[in-house]
């Protein structure tokens, strides 16, 4: 794998008499989309800001392509802040173009990629009014496309889908992956896990101040699945309760009968062969269906906040 | 373009596009007309219809209530001496015929203090000084004329006299003073050092505020974390100073145009050329001629620019810190309180000047940065030693760079900052940091 883009070591920072971040270490590959979870106030915004040098660290490192970050990587990196920052009584085309300019490009360039933009967002009627006179959801798209109009290498998004309805999240979403698409890596904070799972290849769960899990996300739920498969049968309960009951344990009760045939969920512990289960199952059972449960990154998310994963 | 000019000509563009500011550039120069031609509208506007006062004089011959003449304030109505007051209270005490009624005393020559005034209608100053002032020329005549000696009137007339201002000059070291340079007098130098001085205040409070209120409304709509990945700090604080002190450089070059116009065709107007021929006073003839003098004008010119920039750029400076490092106007006051102080402070300095161009005390006020650019500004008119005004410029511009070297330090801190107040001793700590 190539040099991670992003590498976070040992971070920590206190605020007057209260610990944002405790040892927090992570890397961010190159060309991922990165979901960086935790519940409200676990130190997510801190970690971006440390990473935007907008405040500095008590300890640890950040490392931006191999070397220590300095103030001039900060400018490689395009930022949407979780509260929008926009001039409210400058004209939106304007202030897009001003951004941009200060982000280094041309006016020609600015315009003809901002117009673009605009277009593909459907805000193209909105490049002359002022910005105080979009509506919530527009301000964002028009944030969102500052932020990457540049093509930035790093993007960092904190909340982006908050404020969207679905039409509008779901285009946004698209534009994030053909960004990815396009080369650049994405940093993504949210605790909306259903974008987690669609978009996001790898993760960092951040609770009260501490790193408690990371990694790719299909592993991760692998992992935290693993030995729980969902069973559907046709024999009599008691039947399949007496074939299985010394080799597994279950998961709550018998759900959902579908068509005279029942459900129920169960785990298989690592001392057992998943091979003899099911063939006592395909046996005995009258055997439907046998499927592993990938939990949601939203079961995941609950259980890690509450140490039960 | 660079960052930071980019910075200045958004500020610039969007701030002369306001509405606010084309509304105060046009208003301010003719609120200042409306003030300089107060005055003479006020005399126009403040005229009333003269007032009646019936005069019962009870001395001998009548010849001081004889002597009363009407005039535009005041008609005099002198009533039989048969008249009682008593009687004259109840037939003159109606308020819109008759104003007042002045009772003088039968030994009103000897004893001044017997004049009574008894009014129908509310006081009037103007009435009263009329009524005394008349009344003293009057007893005064008629003290004299007892003495009976023609010379008395042409003796008092030449012993009467006033120095006016001396003509000052100022010492070439030549025994011949026939190429002396005339000096201001101290009077006219102050009226003039106390406008520049005034000028210099006027300017630093408005625009420093106007820096200050910029960066606290960037921090409240959170622009501010967006810059982060944009610009420095720094170029962002030096942007949005300097592109202030062009919207100040244009706002007070259109004043500059406006008043000078004006004072080209309406003032002639408003002030008649013979009304201002007639002015005898040295002083203001001091100050025309000096306005005359084009080398004067243009190196005062220079001095002042060099002054406000000078001044402008140290405190905006201050100004950006503290607004970098609180949340809202209320929570700057207190800092706010803390730069006005020495401003202040150079205002009490420069009422202090006229005393003494080079006292101590205004010495040092004159190059202190804190309050150089008033205080010097103020002393300048007055023909103080050209090392001195270099030493302050030289001085104001080295404590701009050291100060907005301090104030970058706390602006790169402070703006990310939301939440509380910090305290003197956090913004410290915030310099030292690395």
């Amino acid at each position: 794998m190539s040099e991670p883009i992003l590498k976070i070591e040992h971070v920590s920072k206190t605020y007057t008499g209260h610990k944002a971040l405790d040892d927090v270490s992570l890397e961010i590959p190159q060309g991922s989309i990165y979901g960086l979870l935790g519940p409200n106030g676990a130190g997510k915004t801190t970690l971006i800001r440390v990473i935007n040098h907008m405040t500095f660290p008590d300890c640890g490192k950040v490392f931006f392509e191999g070397h220590e970050i300095s103030d001039k990587d900060i400018f490689q990196i395009g930022y949407m802040p979780e509260e929008r920052g926009l001039y409210k009584k400058m004209k939106v085309g304007e202030q897009a173009v001003f951004f941009a300019r200060l982000r280094g490009m041309s006016h020609y360039d600015a315009t003809r990629r901002l117009k673009q933009w605009f277009e593909r967002l459907e805000l193209d009627e909105w490049w002359d009014k002022k910005v105080e006179d979009l509506s919530k959801g527009m301000a964002q798209k028009v944030q969102f496309i500052t932020t990457v109009v540049h093509e930035p290498k790093l993007l960092i998004f904190d909340e982006p889908f908050s404020g969207f309805d679905p039409i509008n999240a779901n285009t946004l979403k698209q534009e994030i992956l053909g960004l990815r698409d396009r080369g650049a890596t994405v940093i993504f904070s949210t605790h909306n896990m259903e974008s987690v799972e669609e978009i996001c290849d790898d993760i960092t769960l951040i609770n009260k101040s501490h790193n408690v899990l990371s990694g790719p996300v299909q592993e991760i739920r692998h992992r935290a699945g693993a030995g729980s498969y969902l069973v559907t049968y046709g024999c009599d309960r008691q039947l399949f309760l007496d074939s299985i009951k010394d080799k597994v344990t279950l998961i709550g009760e018998a759900e959902g009968v579908l068509g005279g045939f029942s459900q129920q969920k169960i785990h298989i512990p690592e001392t057992c062969n998943l091979k003899d289960v099911i063939s006592v199952l395909n046996d005995n059972c009258d055997l439907r269906a046998f499927q592993e449960i990938v939990p949601s990154m939203n079961d995941i998310f609950i259980r890690a906040v509450n140490g039960t994963l | 373009m660079s960052k930071i000019g980019l910075i200045i000509s958004r500020e610039f563009t969007e701030r002369t596009r306001k509405k606010s500011f084309i509304i105060t550039t046009i208003l301010t120069p003719l609120l200042m007309i409306a003030l300089m031609a107060a005055p003479s509208l006020m005399m126009v506007l403040g005229k009333t219809d003269a007032k009646t006062v019936a005069v019962i004089d009870n001395s001998p011959e009548q010849k001081i209530g004889k002597s009363l003449e009407s005039g535009s304030t005041v008609t005099f109505q002198l009533l039989d001496p048969s008249v009682t007051a008593g009687q004259a209270r109840t037939r003159y005490g109606n308020a819109d015929s008759t104003y007042g009624i002045l009772v003088l005393g039968s030994d009103v020559v000897d004893n001044p203090a017997n004049i009574q005034f008894i009014l129908n209608d509310a006081p009037s100053m103007s009435v009263e000084e009329n009524i005394q002032s008349q009344l003293q020329n009057a007893i005064r005549q008629e003290r004299l004329s007892r003495y009976d000696s023609p010379e008395l009137d042409r003796i008092l007339a030449d012993a009467s006299f006033k120095v006016g201002g001396l003509q000052t000059v100022k010492n070439n070291g030549n025994e011949d003073d026939s190429a002396a340079v005339e000096a201001t007098s101290s009077s006219a130098s102050f009226i003039l050092g106390l406008v520049l001085g005034m000028m210099l205040y006027f300017i630093l409070i408005v625009y420093g505020q106007q820096v200050l209120q910029s960066v606290i409304d960037e921090k409240q709509t959170r622009v501010l974390d967006v810059m982060v990945t944009s610009c420095t700090p720094f170029e962002l604080m030096m942007g949005k100073i300097l592109g202030i002190a062009a919207v100040a450089a244009v706002q007070i070059l259109i004043w500059g145009v406006l008043i000078g116009c004006a004072s080209a065709f309406i003032m002639p107007a408003l002030f008649p050329a013979d009304a201002v021929a007639s002015i005898q006073d040295a002083d203001v003839m001091n100050i025309v001629s000096k306005f005359t003098d084009t080398g004067f004008i243009l190196s005062l010119f220079i001095e002042l620019l060099l002054f406000i920039v000078g001044g402008f750029l140290f405190y905006a400076a201050m100004y950006a810190a503290i607004g970098s490092a609180v949340d809202t106007p209320q929570d700057a006051a207190q800092f706010n309180t803390i730069i006005m102080m020495p401003i202040v402070l150079a205002i009490i300095v420069m009422m202090n000047i006229m005393n003494d161009p080079n006292s101590g005390l205004v010495f040092w006020c004159s190059m202190i940065p804190f309050t150089s650019p008033i205080v010097m500004m103020a002393r300048i008119p007055f023909g103080i030693p050209a090392w001195q005004i270099i030493v302050s410029v030289v001085v104001l511009y080295l404590s701009f760079l050291a100060m907005t070297w301090l104030a970058a330090r706390i602006f790169r801190v402070g703006v990310y900052m939301h939440g509380k107040k910090p305290t003197w001793k956090e913004l410290g700590s915030w310099i030292r940091m690395k």
